[in-house]
């Protein structure tokens, strides 16, 4: 059938900036167990400019923590890249390398690895050593990618302790992590992430696991951070606020796949595709909606092993055209006439 | 008719303590304690929520359990309006007279995923308390539990399935299921959404105010999150190293707190709108340990606003006047400020399903027939 001349331009992989630190095409990762194929990422597309924050959201099991481990390539041992690249461009004039052409424990991979691109997880007791001193962490890193000098290293360490905010860094850099509170030990955890001033810093949902005090007081420090080393994140959380206060552009995934990507005006204030929608409406809105009935989504993500149809989304959908959205994988396409705006649901096409 | 007026309080505590003992050495002696929860005074009315905030370690949890006696009160009273005993010392009670008062009183759990066991079927858990108390067995349990599946929203079929078989969601859903069993008046629900996710904490949220509608009940919300607790509470107490630092209703405590600490947990939520990005008040240092707490006022060490009293005396939690009970010297004379409300960031309206002409609010573009394949 014809269309009118409004028809929606396809995002494709041409808009090639000079300034992405990291471009990834079209991955596709599965994970073979003995239950059965679990497609955690089918084609996820996107770039993150040099200097900006990405957050990437989405509810468990979406793939978003699959994304920033593929980046590092730290993904389990089950997981078989399927296709797509990852590219790194360390400075702007650079040749972007692809991450996943790289031997997992090959030389070139460990130099990209905590020095170029470098990561932060969730629950900073688990993520540290609990054997080591926090210094002797931090060093580890600097020992191993900037100097040789364990005085220096030292130094180094005790200087990013005292750059996280943290009270007393020389007695800091002997303590265990035992010894430390929460959110000292994702302090420590950043302090670790920064020391080689990485290109991309992939943050894992950093404050998930505090408490609002001390999460206020580490997102505060890694804007801070950001603005004066000028590192790239992304931004992994499900946490709707966080994202409003920390990232410029957002990516809105669903089952192994980029739904909705924009800036982050446009994802709370003009939302399009209808999960991003209902997330917004789900969530309790302080000052907002009190006595109101929260608003669900229906149903819950399918099961891992099982593969649905068309639309990832449609069984969930309030606006679902049947007969399409049940049969057909919507395309990812721009909204309007805006560049950054993008959205993967029929109702735009 | 002399308790008229407390005839509305279903749950009165007061001066409720628990400290945990700290053991050392081979002779495990006592070498201090952990006073988790030291002395807190508070009442939940018949039918409301009283939600219970704090950040981790401060003894709300404590608190919800104690209630139960799933840890044994230090010291301390708990009156429990039973609808059969009458009003009881919940924690005088010998094992016997408990069992006979546990059926009104019930606990949601937080972690879905440890507090069912694995080696029952769903129909089991549910079950349980019913064959405990001797309440129905054979076909009428069955039917009970399948009634009960039911009203959480689980298909009666499931109920020979395992719960290593559901989802979060599903399985918060039975832990409800398990706690209603018994008809209770009150349910403490320890965290019950904090381990789910967003769309879902929303329909588990929805569905413990139903029920609460449609079964009169009392809940006691152990949160951290304030967004959630907001949403679902009549009132809430704020909790800080085990003490309640300010109680009253959600409106007052919101937009009109009386405590520095109120204040600070209210501006480190991080708000969901883009346009209003915000350094919050900066709440300096980390919350000190209840085995060795500060003096007076535990929160002076961090206050921008203490003064050489707050390091000498503990401030009692005290009535200013309408219900809002305040733990601070300087209630009255601070101006504090409370939840902004969000009122610019749009409730963006849902595309209706199969509506070419998109709803008035959001301006989509036309959608073409469904005919491009």
């Amino acid at each position: 059938m014809t269309q009118t001349a409004t028809q929606p331009e396809r995002v494709s992989t041409q808009i090639v900036s000079e300034d992405d630190v990291l471009r990834v095409e079209d991955l596709r990762l599965s994970f073979y167990t003995t239950l059965g194929v679990v497609r955690a990422l089918n084609g996820v597309s996107f770039n993150i400019p040099r200097g900006k924050v990405l957050g990437v959201v989405g509810e468990s099991g979406c793939g978003k923590s699959q994304t920033g481990l593929a980046i590092m390539q730290l993904t389990p041992n089950v997981g078989r890249f399927e296709g797509g690249r990852i590219l790194v461009r360390e400075f702007n004039n650079s040749e972007p390398i692809d991450i996943l052409k790289l031997e997992k424990n090959g030389p070139e991979m460990r130099h990209i690895r905590g020095n170029i691109v470098s990561m932060i997880f969730q629950e900073p007791m688990t993520s540290l050593n609990p054997c080591y001193t926090v210094g002797d962490q931090i060093m580890e890193a600097i020992l191993l990618h900037q100097t040789q000098d364990k005085d220096e290293a030292k130094r180094r360490a005790v200087d990013i302790l005292r750059k996280v905010g943290m009270p007393n860094p020389d007695r800091i850099a002997e303590s265990y992590p035992h010894q430390l509170s929460g959110g000292m030990r994702q302090r420590a955890m950043i302090a670790m992430a920064l020391s080689c001033n990485p290109t991309l810093l992939i943050a894992d949902e950093p404050t998930t696991a505090l408490d609002v005090t001390t999460e206020a007081q580490i997102l505060d420090l890694m804007r801070q951070l950001q603005a004066e080393i000028g590192t790239s994140f992304m931004f992994i959380t499900h946490n709707m606020g966080v994202v409003a206060q920390m990232c410029d552009e957002v990516a809105v995934m669903y089952l192994g796949r980029i739904v909705e990507r924009a800036l982050v005006d446009d994802i709370f204030y003009d939302p399009k595709h209808p999960y991003t929608i209902s997330l917004l409406r789900s969530i309790p809105r302080l000052g907002a909606n009190r006595g109101m009935k929260l608003e669900t989504i229906r149903g819950s993500v399918p099961d891992p092993y099982s593969t649905v149809s068309g639309c990832p989304f449609h069984p969930r959908c309030p606006a679902a055209i049947p007969g399409l959205c049940d049969t057909v994988m919507p395309e990812e396409i721009f909204v309007g006439d805006s560049r950054t705006h993008t959205v993967r649901c029929h109702l735009y096409t | 008719m002399e308790q008229q007026e407390k005839n509305d309080i279903l749950l009165e505590v007061k001066g409720l303590k628990k400290h945990f003992p700290i053991q050392k050495g081979f002779l495990r002696r006592t070498v201090g304690y952990v006073k988790a929860v030291d002395g807190i005074n508070f009442y939940i009315k018949k039918g409301e929520t009283l939600g219970l905030v704090g950040e981790s370690g401060c003894g709300k949890s404590t608190t919800g359990r104690a209630l139960l006696r799933l840890h044994e009160p230090t010291a301390g009273e708990i009156i429990f309006d039973d609808p059969n005993l009458g009003r009881v010392n919940i924690e005088k009670l010998s094992k016997a007279e408990m069992k006979k008062v546990r059926p009104n009183m019930q606990i949601i759990f937080q972690d879905p995923f440890s507090s069912l066991n694995p080696r029952l079927t769903v129909g089991q858990i549910v079950g349980e308390p019913l064959e405990i108390q001797g309440v129905a067995k054979g076909q009428a349990l069955k039917d009970r539990v399948a009634e009960l599946l039911q009203e959480v929203g689980i298909r009666p079929e499931n109920m020979t399935r395992y719960p290593h078989a559901f989802s979060g969601g599903q399985r918060q859903r039975i832990g409800i299921a398990r706690a209603l069993a018994l008809n209770p008046k009150l349910i403490v629900c320890d965290e019950p959404v904090s381990a789910l996710d967003v769309s879902i904490q929303a329909q588990v949220l929805n569905l413990l105010e139903d029920l609460q509608e449609k079964y009169n009940l009392t809940y006691l919300f152990v949160a951290h999150d304030l967004s959630v607790v907001e949403h679902i509470s009549d009132r809430v107490a704020v909790m800080y190293v085990g003490y309640i630092v300010e109680m009253a209703s959600t409106e007052e405590l919101y937009y009109n707190p009386k405590h520095p600490y109120t204040e600070a947990l209210l501006a480190a939520i991080p708000k969901p709108d883009p346009r209003r990005r915000h350094r919050p008040v900066r709440l300096p240092g980390d919350v000190p340990s209840p085995a060795n707490p500060p003096s007076g006022c535990y929160f002076h060490p961090r206050c921008q606003y203490a003064q050489d009293i707050c390091k000498q005396e503990r401030p009692p939690l005290r009535d200013v006047g309408n219900e809002h009970w305040v733990a601070c010297h300087f209630a009255e004379e601070l101006k504090l400020q409370g939840v902004t409300r969000l009122n610019e960031l749009p409730l963006i309206e849902l595309p209706k399903r199969q509506t070419p002409a998109t709803p008035a609010s959001s301006p989509t573009p036309a959608t073409a027939p469904a005919a491009a394949e």
